[in-house]
């Protein structure tokens, strides 16, 4: 299984990073207000979700970007990711339907894209494979689309 | 290098206009409307605020416009799009379904027209181009045709003996002026619609007599969610007589009713329920006050789906339905075939479907038995939890873990109904202990196939396979659970080269 592009790895942890800091912000505001109005001593909300964010912020994105692999097979391309529930999807070139590559703004900075393959599923009518360089995906949608024209002769 | 095709075409610039008139009432005049009624601001004020916002809306709009562009040719459509998320489409003319035009009456003021290209996907809006001149329009209508009719004298030359009627322009079906005539398939008659509907016991009259209370919960002079009021109701109005005897006429009337509810709502929606073939597709009609009719195409059935419940199966009797690509009133694909039918009034339909067949019992093979020890741990858990709560409150809810056992057998009866088996060109999945379901998938039909595993299961060696199919409900997929881990790579294995082996006759699944 190829692992994803280590930019990926801090697209993970910035979006991972930017929520737990959300999170804290909104618990130390809960706090403060809370404190002028019940008298709660300090940090009785902020220091319980300490470890927890931490754990989301700094050791989360790791597993995750190490959970995600993919394989493509000539026939197949086989994506597999998750780290408490582990996926294994496997999507036959056959059955694509059409392929949109993205990018947002943040991926941009790490100079990674994404590569979503529509097919005709309900389940998964959008089979997404983050943390592709720019030209692996462009490549992956070549031959994805030389399939599917020698499908068509 | 890939090949990159340009996306070198804009959109019409008349589009900026169009698309700000359409959102205009509700952004640019609903906000000043407010504010000059809120805030004594005046008129001059309200239509600066109101010009401010048009200003922005069209800002935006601009750079949504300047960020769209397409391009068509090289044998696809190629459509870039996104302010900061850029995304770029690409959609192969192989997989074009249809190319719809769509001419609002605000659009043709100016000319423009909106293209939405349609493909076999799952989801919505494949492609959209809005807006586009009629003229750009119809010359992209025009390129999609002219290269499917070069792909098909392609393949006639190819195929001399003309084996590929299937043609791939997807355009109007021919008409056929010899239809075949109509055979028909499976009918219900009154009396089965009427049995039909003692199954259908339906309690629907008491939900709606709850709701009718419930809008009316303030005037009525009791508070309907108090029971001792209930009690306490039946007392006053019922002085003395609140006997067994009582209690039981109410029950038995509430099961008449119930079960006359049942018996109506069922024949209004399945009498004179007919199914006939009509050479490529079968027609269903059905209903008493309004009568439908739907047209389910052989070729877009994906798969087969048996459906019966315990009594129901005690007397022989289950539901046949077809999963079909396109939707259905509830927005899958299920189409009701055969209702309320015996197994071998089944067999002929499925027979018309072909490769549908129903499988022959003993050949299933039942999930792994540690599918038990999940199932008893998940429930497990709650379980006690529950148990624990309650008895904090009410010690006599400690006596509750006697039953806890019961789960056990639960879980026990739940592996032994969910069996499955490939054969052949089919896969059969059975699930269900109440209600129990039958999957009928030929897999030359199969999606993308899944098999996922959580913590659990990776500790007990287990795996869920999903196989997706076109059409299907969302919670209604195919899945296979709790199946060993060897098993379910073995099964993914042979499903993906079954599906090769026999669709190589058909090209994704997704013609019209």
């Amino acid at each position: 299984m190829t692992p994803l592009d280590k930019g990926q790895l801090w697209v993970m942890r910035i979006r991972a990073g930017a929520i737990g800091l959300l999170a804290l912000v909104a618990a130390a505001i809960a706090e403060t207000v809370l404190r002028d109005e019940i008298g709660l001593a300090r940090g009785v909300i902020v220091l319980p979700l300490l470890p927890p964010l931490l754990w989301l912020a700094l050791i989360a994105p790791g597993r995750r970007f190490r959970a995600w692999g993919y394989r493509v097979d000539g026939e197949e391309l086989e994506v597999r990711h998750g780290v408490w529930t582990e996926v294994e999807t496997v999507v036959p070139f056959e059955r694509v339907q059409h392929i949109d590559i993205a990018q947002g703004p943040l991926e941009r900075a790490f100079g990674v894209t994404r590569l979503i393959v529509h097919t005709a599923g309900t389940l998964h009518s959008q089979v997404p494979l983050p943390g592709l360089a720019r030209a692996t995906a462009e490549r992956m949608r070549d031959e994805i689309r030389a399939r599917i024209r020698r499908d068509e002769a | 290098m890939s090949e990159a095709l340009r996306a070198d075409r804009r959109v019409h610039p008349g589009t900026i206009f169009l698309r700000f008139l359409k959102e205009a009432p509700s952004t640019v005049l609903a906000l000043p409307a407010a504010l000059a009624v809120i805030s004594d601001a005046g008129i001059g004020r309200a239509l600066a605020v109101a010009g401010a916002i048009a200003a922005a809306a069209i800002f935006f709009q601009w750079l949504a416009w300047s960020r769209f562009r397409y391009g068509v040719g090289a044998g696809e459509i190629v459509i870039e799009s996104g302010i900061l998320h850029r995304n770029r489409r690409s959609i192969p003319f192989g997989r074009i379904q249809d190319v719809d035009i769509e001419r609002a009456l605000l659009a043709r003021l100016f000319g423009l027209a909106k293209v939405r290209i349609e493909t076999g996907a799952g989801g919505k809006d494949e492609g959209l181009l809005d807006s586009v001149t009629v003229a750009e329009a119809d010359r992209l209508r025009g390129a999609v045709r002219a290269w499917r009719g070069e792909q098909a004298a392609l393949a006639a030359g190819a195929a001399p003996d003309g084996a590929e009627a299937e043609s791939q322009d997807g355009g109007d079906p021919r008409p056929d002026p010899l239809a075949p005539p109509a055979r028909p398939l499976f009918a219900m008659g009154v009396r089965r619609v009427l049995l039909f509907g003692l199954f259908n016991f339906s309690l629907f009259y008491i939900a709606s007599l709850f709701a009718f209370l419930q809008t009316f919960d303030n005037l009525l002079p009791f508070d309907i969610y108090d029971p001792a009021r209930w009690i306490g109701l039946v007392e006053t109005r019922l002085p003395g007589r609140f006997t067994l005897g009582a209690i039981v006429a109410v029950l038995l009337l509430a099961m008449l009713l119930g079960l006359a509810a049942g018996v109506l709502r069922t024949l209004s929606r399945h009498h004179g329920f007919r199914l006939t073939a009509e050479g490529d597709r079968f027609r269903r009609e059905r209903g008493l006050f309004t009568r439908t009719e739907a047209v389910i195409a052989k070729r877009r059935v994906q798969l087969a789906y048996v459906r019966t419940g315990p009594i129901r199966r005690a007397f022989g009797w289950s539901g046949l339905s077809f999963q079909t690509l396109g939707a259905a009133s509830d927005g899958s694909g299920m189409q009701e075939a055969a209702p309320f039918a015996r197994r071998d009034e089944m067999a002929p339909i499925l027979a018309e479907a072909a490769p549908l067949r129903l499988p022959p019992p003993p050949t299933l093979a039942m999930v792994s038995s540690r599918h038990i020890v999940r199932a008893m741990a998940t429930s497990l858990a709650p379980a006690t939890i529950v148990i624990a709560a309650l008895s904090v409150r009410w010690p006599a809810a400690l006596l509750l873990v006697a039953l806890l056992p019961l789960l056990g057998v639960a879980a026990a009866l739940d592996r032994r109904f969910h069996r499955y088996a490939l054969d052949g060109e089919l896969l059969f999945v059975t699930r269900g202990v109440w209600r129990q379901q039958l999957w009928v998938v030929p897999v030359a039909n199969a999606q993308a196939v899944s098999i996922a595993r959580s913590v659990l299961q990776r500790r007990l060696g287990l795996a869920t396979v999903s196989i997706d199919t076109a059409g299907a409900a969302i919670l209604r997929g195919v899945r296979i659970v709790d199946i060993g881990d060897e098993a379910a790579r073995r099964l993914a294995g042979k499903v993906a080269e079954g599906r090769r082996l026999h669709s190589s006759g058909r090209k994704s699944g997704t013609e019209r």
